[in-house]
């Protein structure tokens, strides 16, 4: 900012000079920096009164005096503070360690004599209606974006420069809209065509290609920090490629720019949402996830939504929120308060802040991604089932009759037999005898101790150590029942009574787990937990110190309302806390029951246990109270009647047994994505102090930050009406942030060179007024990202030479800020690495599907087996990507390491790059594929072979300098490579591919040189 | 646009015309330093972060990853023995927070260390009987008992350690060196960093010697113990290094060639990168290469040193690093994560360790570089002084503990012979002297001569710091 600054004082000799303080580009960014710390927006946490953010407080009477008073300098406590020379007068002070320089001391002075103007930040300004283009006056200039870049440019007194050749623009706009080169064929129709719509056509060309699509996925991959693992530090494996082949299809499509925030942000809360709209939300769920034992859930889920805000404000809004996370904003109006209200939209999501370590589960909220045939078998099978379930109805009803003539020839039965039951006297070499299967006892660690218990003698549990019993395996398909005698020491806040789990967070709970949790009886079968999963809870919590009869009981139906709880025999009331499971509850080890601990989980401590059964049925509530009641017999009930006697009913039964378990076995099968759903219950955030997950303050409800725009009154406030206050026409921040962004992709640098932050802190933009332009031209073309694209590629200003122009002028300009030149950015990693891979004919020529594991991936930090065939060499938007180990590769050439939402990248030569480029399998292959091709095709014409090579590596032809130069390398490449045939045979067999059979091996290792030293050559790599 | 030490400065420090278009979008401090300091040019005034006398030029820091017990091995508390079994008081925990892995047992007795302790050293240096060769350098270095940190799980703790945040993203310390300080050695990266090999545990993760938002070229450089020693150093199969040198002579004949045409600075920097890489070719094979090493210096490090990517080896190559000017020598070691088997883990990774950490210093000091390199001994959190799992005095674990651990440092500019800072008597709290991860930084750079206030670097309008907003220098522990 003080860069552009000082530019703008060396072209206009200074604001003394007569030029007005404009608060905004002169005075703002100064203020900010230097001052807003102390004292700005945050008023709450600075020690000073005295406030300089806004006119009303800078102008307030402070008692003995006043910090600026409006054209009168010397009244204004700020000019003497920042003249001063006292250091305990300064401003700023000493211990801030800035300084302000004599020229912004100059620029504040003149604010304050020109009556201290203050104007709204630039980028919460709404975008005006319509933006007055300047006239038009070069011949040169071919679109509205030049009208105001050589408007800028003739003020500074600056000449563009001259329209670039045919050849150069067309290998830019082919990397930027495609990611790779034109060919040589490429090039030779369009020098060919000479109508006047040549440029345009090779635009709408480029655009039709799949190749545009994966460019600008890749580009926003990037933004959405998207990687093929979970992060942290285990970094599993996550499958979300269908979600990025949904962005390459929306930019196939070139679907509208505001659906495609809308649907990203909330596709799932659209009316009748299509599987696309809510697949594309997988973009809230790409953050890092966490899996290592031990960690808190919550701490990590309060992370998970703040990185879903922050990627939020970064890609969308300009917006740093990452400051308001623990304090309201040092330099912009957000505060934290805006903060926790803007993440409360992110929040409201049946998610765990763990995912399983025991299991693959995909944690939830997820989306089932069959593929045809799979959806219509689970039709089918859906339909089956809802007909078998039926049918049971209907029988139920009809057998009313016929029970009550069987119960009374049968007015006692038996109780069916359980398959284990434990009863727990002395125990047999640590083990506690099963009175069904004699050589199936439960095993027990000696801590848990005989006491008395209900019926002879029972366990007391230390709630650290396990009773684990044979049995207990259960499907969700399954009817069982568990019952037994419990008495509980105290209210236990949480404990586990019994499981068939292997962990609590660590496996998502997958099993089925009786606790009591704030001392109220708690049964569950849960798939991953809380979001496919299924609780019901009792209304009144167990007394303690008594012991009670409890009996849980299931009926196979995957449903809250077949899980029933029994104390003392009879039903009692319970509320249904989750009724959402549909994939299976077994897996994850551990499958026996449990009785009184779990890994990582409170144990039942001190509780005791009693008559521990197992049954395979469900257990129909007169069985349910003779088990109760201890009795070998009861009267039997309808229930039982039906399940064990009635034969249509227990046939009908089976049938409906079988259909669901056949839908759970395509149900495995069938792939998930975790996309975003609301939970049914709206969850209660608050704003967190310092940002911590535990230091809950003042309740919050979802909104947007309070000094842009409100939504309107009547809409819920939901994750959709935030999608679409994003995109509405007020929001004074996205279309400019989207036309920055795209602006960047190309030039290199945003119009505002702080991409990610548009607030008080970030640049100003070099042309505010293209900049509004260019956001409103955007919206009012339907946010159609091609028309923005082409606006821009067409211009005169994207066809000017990159050469920089020596002189005066352009040492006030070192960075091009003004565009009189293009600015020749280097190629991205990915544009690099295609790019090897086009000119060799080695790009494997196919769209979307799983990420591949290119040579790299071999030898990064985390090596894993690479792939065969295509996987080598697919572009490199298919690169399998691992957060703590990324392709080393690819990081070495700057790619963004996506562990974060970032949309500026930094791009810094290293000497490790020319290594990837010289040495890698991956260049090396690629180098040597072309050689061939060229030896094959042009034999021993070296000039041939120059010419072609370098037209494919650069898209022109070499002068006269360059093709000596290359002709040098050919030739002493050629010579040592023919005394040392070992060595050429070795070079040109470089990468998995079958190495060339022609003869001529050493013209072939000679041209592969000759290649890889113009892979490495700066217009290979460069955007000239 | 610019980051705060440059403030007031249109060009700072005679930044070249490549510099400033190299800063564009980024902070011009973070070129024009480096750069500076890169190339062999004269500075015109130091950068306002450089304090007058640095006292160490580099660093070694063998990071000892998974959380080392510190009462088992420097903090010595007599105490737990003493009350071993009984719970942990009420009084001592006072409610804080647990790992889930402990945090619901339904008991946590208390254990003493299995291991003996004695005093070493004029200092009377408190050590284990694990640690013979440390506690007889023990005059050499300062043992740190009070340090604490906010993290309890191994991701965020060791990412707060390496980069003064629990969350990804943030520069590493190396990468702030590297930023800072620039390099002093043409053919060598300048922050590098050695993972011992095999070893299991608590994974790492290559984003900790990563540069957050600071440019890439600040990323730690990680020597493998391969024969590509980094990545892709080795010319490919058949190209031997005449053809490459040929090579790069035609590729900087094109490229002086196109700055002639286009006038572009960035040409220049990008002739520069090549001919490094070439000359890395031979000096990284040249540093990395052990065997020149005489036997004695074996039997210093211990036999495992001849074995490459031991954690000996690698502390005789940091030794080899910084003799060659590479300022910033990060290794790894994992295995500290006693969950279980305290005893015998503790046992396993002091054999590992010891010998080596300690002939480093030896060595160091005989060659005269103890002075000016600072080395540092540390994991990222201590342990539990309950027991985790089932309680058995000879063979217990210890869950993670972030409220006191202890590490060493030594050389550059610390005191030797001198403890800092001391734990209640169950070796739980702090109660003196204490260190937080954010005072380790702080005093870690002020020993490299800069302010850890003043290096910043401008990234979503904030001017970040290795140390966040806080940090103080621990002044007792200098020299």
């Amino acid at each position: 900012m003080r860069f552009y600054i000082s530019i703008f004082l060396i072209f206009t000799g200074g604001l003394s000079h007569g030029k007005e303080i404009d608060f905004n580009r002169d005075v703002r960014p100064i203020i900010s920096d230097k001052c807003f710390k102390c004292h700005g927006p945050d008023a709450t946490n600075q020690k000073s009164e005295f406030r300089i953010d806004t006119l009303e407080h800078a102008t307030e009477d402070l008692g003995d005096y006043f910090g600026v008073v409006a054209g009168n300098l010397k009244k204004s406590e700020t000019h003497w503070r920042i003249h001063s020379d006292d250091p305990t007068d300064i401003m700023p002070p000493p211990e801030a360690k800035m300084k302000l320089s004599p020229k912004e001391i100059a620029i504040l002075d003149q604010w304050i004599e020109e009556g201290a103007k203050y104007a709204d930040h630039w980028a919460f300004v709404p975008i005006p209606e319509t933006i007055p283009v300047p006239e038009l006056k070069s011949d040169e200039a071919k679109s509205p974006i030049d009208a105001f870049v050589q408007q800028r440019l003739a003020e500074e007194g600056f000449e563009p420069s001259k329209e670039t050749t045919r050849e150069k623009w067309l290998r830019r706009v082919t990397f930027d809209l495609t990611g790779l080169p034109p060919t040589v064929d490429e090039l030779e129709a369009f020098l060919a065509d000479q109508s006047p719509k040549a440029y345009e056509k090779i635009v709408d060309n480029l655009f039709s290609r799949d190749s545009y699509a994966e460019r600008m996925t890749g580009e926003w991959l990037n933004v959405a920090r998207y990687s093929d693992t979970y992060g942290f530090q285990v970094d599993r494996d996550r499958t979300v490629w269908p979600w990025r082949d949904w962005v390459i299809q929306s930019f196939k499509d070139n679907l509208p720019y505001d659906d495609f925030i809308t649907w990203q942000l909330a596709g799932d809360l659209l009316p009748n949402p299509t599987r696309d709209q809510i697949l594309a939300t997988t973009f809230n769920r790409l953050h890092p996830q966490k899996v290592e034992g031990g960690s808190v859930p919550e701490e990590f889920r309060t992370e998970y939504v703040s990185d879903r805000l922050h990627t939020y404000g970064t890609a969308f809004l300009g917006l740093t929120m990452e400051c308001c996370r623990c304090h309201d904003h040092k330099y912009d109006p957000t505060t934290a308060k805006d903060y926790y209200q803007l993440s409360a939209f992110f929040s409201n999501i049946d998610e765990a802040g763990l995912y399983s370590f025991f299991t693959p589960a995909v944690p939830t909220p997820t989306l089932w991604l069959p593929d045809e045939n799979q959806s219509k078998k689970l039709a089918l099978l859906e339909k089956d089932i809802a007909t078998s379930e039926n049918a049971l109805g209907t029988i139920a009803e009809s057998t009313t009759e016929t029970f009550t003539t069987w119960a009374k020839t049968n007015p006692l039965v038996e109780v069916t037999q359980p398959v284990a039951s434990f009863s727990f006297e002395p125990k047999e070499k640590s083990a506690f005898a099963n009175s069904i299967k004699d050589g199936e006892p439960a095993k027990s660690s000696n801590k848990n101790t005989t006491v008395e218990g209900r019926i002879g003698k029972g366990v007391k549990l230390t709630g650290d150590d396990a009773i684990t019993l044979p049995v207990g395996n259960f499907t969700r398909d399954d009817e069982f029942s568990i019952s037994l005698w419990i008495n509980t020491p105290d209210v236990k806040e949480r404990a586990v009574v019994f499981s068939r789990s292997k962990a609590w967070t660590d496996a998502a709970s997958r099993g089925y787990e009786l606790l009591l949790e704030e001392g109220k009886l708690s049964a569950a079968l849960i798939h991953f937990y809380p979001g496919n999963a299924m609780r019901v809870r009792a209304k009144e919590a167990l007394p303690p110190g008594k012991w009670k009869h409890v009996s849980m009981t299931y009926d196979g139906s995957s449903k809250a309302s077949g899980l029933k709880l029994y104390v003392d025999g009879d039903p009692i009331e319970t509320e249904v806390v989750w009724d959402n499971l549909t994939r299976e509850i077994t897996g994850g080890g551990s499958d026996t029951i449990v009785i009184g601990q779990r890994m990582r989980d409170n144990g039942f401590k001190n509780g005791l246990v009693d008559e521990f059964k197992v049954f395979e049925h469900q257990l129909s509530p007169a069985e349910a109270a003779g088990i109760a009641g201890n009795s070998k017999t009861i009267s039997p009930d309808i229930g039982f009647y039906r399940s064990t006697i009635e034969k249509e009913a227990t046939a009908t039964k089976a049938a409906l047994t079988k259909h669901r378990q056949e839908r759970s076995e395509l149900v495995k099968k069938i792939p998930e994505i975790m996309v975003m759903q609301e939970s049914g219950s709206s969850r209660q955030n608050y704003l967190l102090d310092r940002g911590l997950y535990s230091n809950r303050g003042e309740p919050v409800s979802p909104d947007t930050p309070h000094f842009l725009p409100p939504i309107p009154e009547d809409t819920p406030k939901d994750r959709l009406a935030l999608a679409q206050w994003t995109v509405a026409d007020n929001n004074p921040l996205t279309a400019r942030v989207t036309v920055n962004r795209y602006w960047q992709m190309l030039f290199g640098n945003g119009l505002v060179s702080t991409t990610e932050d548009f607030g008080s802190q970030g640049h100003v933009p070099s042309h505010p007024a293209l900049l509004d332009w260019l956001a409103r031209d955007f919206t009012a073309n339907g946010w159609n990202v091609q028309h923005l694209l082409k606006q821009m590629v067409l211009s005169a200003t994207y066809r000017q030479e990159s050469e920089v122009r020596s002189g005066e002028l352009v040492t006030q300009d070192p960075t091009n800020t003004l565009l009189y030149r293009f600015p020749a950015p280097r190629l991205s990693a990915e544009m690099i690495r295609d790019n090897a891979l086009a000119v060799s004919g080695l790009l494997a020529d196919k769209t979307g599907g799983p990420s591949v594991k290119p040579y790299d991936i071999e030898v990064s930090f985390k090596p894993s087996k690479i792939g065969k065939g295509d996987d080598l060499y697919r572009r490199s938007l298919y690169t399998y990507w691992k957060q703590t180990a990324p392709a080393p590769l690819m990081t070495t050439l700057n790619a963004s390491k996506r562990d974060v939402c970032r949309v500026r990248l930094e791009k810094t030569d290293t000497p490790l790059q020319g290594l990837v480029m010289l040495n890698s399998p991956q260049f090396v292959e690629a180098a040597r594929h072309l050689a061939t091709d060229l030896v094959t095709k042009h034999g021993d014409d070296e000039n041939a072979i120059i010419l072609e090579a370098f037209q494919r590596l650069t898209t022109r032809a070499p002068d006269e300098t360059e093709h000596q130069i290359l002709a040098d390398l050919l030739t002493e490449q050629k010579a040592h490579f023919t005394s040392n045939l070992p060595a050429a045979k070795e070079l040109i067999a470089a990468g998995n591919s079958p190495a060339p059979t022609e003869e001529q091996v050493a013209d072939i290792a000679a041209a592969t040189t000759l290649v890889t030293t113009l892979m490495n050559f700066d217009e290979g790599i460069t955007k000239r | 646009m610019q980051n705060s030490p440059c403030t007031g400065f249109e060009t700072p420090f005679g930044m070249s015309r490549r510099s400033a278009l190299a800063s564009l979008g980024g902070g011009l401090g973070s070129v024009a330093l480096s750069q500076l300091m890169g190339s062999a040019e004269a500075a015109p005034h130091a950068p306002s972060f450089l304090s007058a006398a640095p006292k160490a030029k580099r660093v070694i820091y063998l990071f000892q990853a998974g959380g080392p017990s510190h009462m088992d091995l420097f903090d010595h508390k007599p105490k737990l023995r003493e009350e071993q079994g009984k719970e942990l008081p009420d009084s001592i925990r006072k409610g804080q927070r647990l790992t889930g892995m402990s945090g619901n047992q339904a008991s946590l007795p208390l254990v003493g260390s299995p291991f003996e302790f004695a005093q070493h050293g004029k200092g009377g240096t408190w050590m284990c009987d694990q640690l013979p060769y440390t506690s007889k350098v023990a005059d050499e270095i300062t043992v740190v008992n009070s340090m604490y940190t906010e993290a309890i799980n191994h991701g965020p703790g060791v990412t707060f350690m390496q980069s003064g945040s629990q969350l990804a993203g943030r520069p590493s310390i190396g990468s702030w060196m590297s930023y800072g300080l620039g390099s002093m050695n043409k053919n060598l990266p300048s922050f590098v960093v050695l993972v011992t090999k095999d070893k299991g545990g608590q994974p790492l993760v290559s984003r900790l010697w990563g540069s957050g938002f600071l440019p890439g070229k600040h990323d730690g450089v990680r020597f493998r113990a391969d024969k590509d020693a980094v990545l892709y150093l080795n010319n490919p199969k058949g190209l031997d290094r005449k053809s490459r040198r040929k090579m790069l002579d035609r590729l900087e004949a094109l490229h002086q060639h196109q700055l002639a045409k286009n006038g572009d600075d960035a040409l220049e920097t990008r002739i520069a990168q090549y001919e490094m890489g070439f000359r890395m070719q031979t000096s990284i094979p040249e540093v990395t290469d052990l065997t020149t090493e005489s036997d004695a210096t074996f039997e210093l490090y211990g036999e495992g040193a001849r074995k490459p990517g031991t954690f000996a080896a690698n502390c005789l190559l940091a030794r080899r690093l910084a003799e060659q000017g590479v300022q910033f020598i990060q290794l790894y070691h994992q295995g500290w994560d006693h969950h279980g088997g305290v005893p015998g883990g503790i046992k396993k990774q002091c054999k590992e360790t010891d010998q080596p950490s300690a002939a480093l210093i030896t060595d160091l000091k005989q060659r005269g570089l103890l002075e000016d390199t600072l080395v540092v001994w540390g994991g990222e959190f201590g342990r539990t002084n309950y027991c985790q799992g089932k309680f058995n005095a000879t063979n217990f674990g210890r869950d993670h503990h972030p409220r006191c651990f202890s590490i060493w440092m030594a050389g550059g500019g610390v005191k030797g012979g001198y403890t800092h800072g001391q734990t209640d008597d169950y070796g739980y709290n702090v109660v003196d002297g204490g260190v937080h991860v954010h005072d380790f930084h702080a005093t870690m750079l002020h020993l490299l001569g800069i302010d850890h206030e003043r290096l910043t670097y401008q990234y979503q309008g904030r001017h970040f710091r290795l140390t966040d907003v806080h940090g103080h220098v621990v002044k007792d522990i200098l020299a």
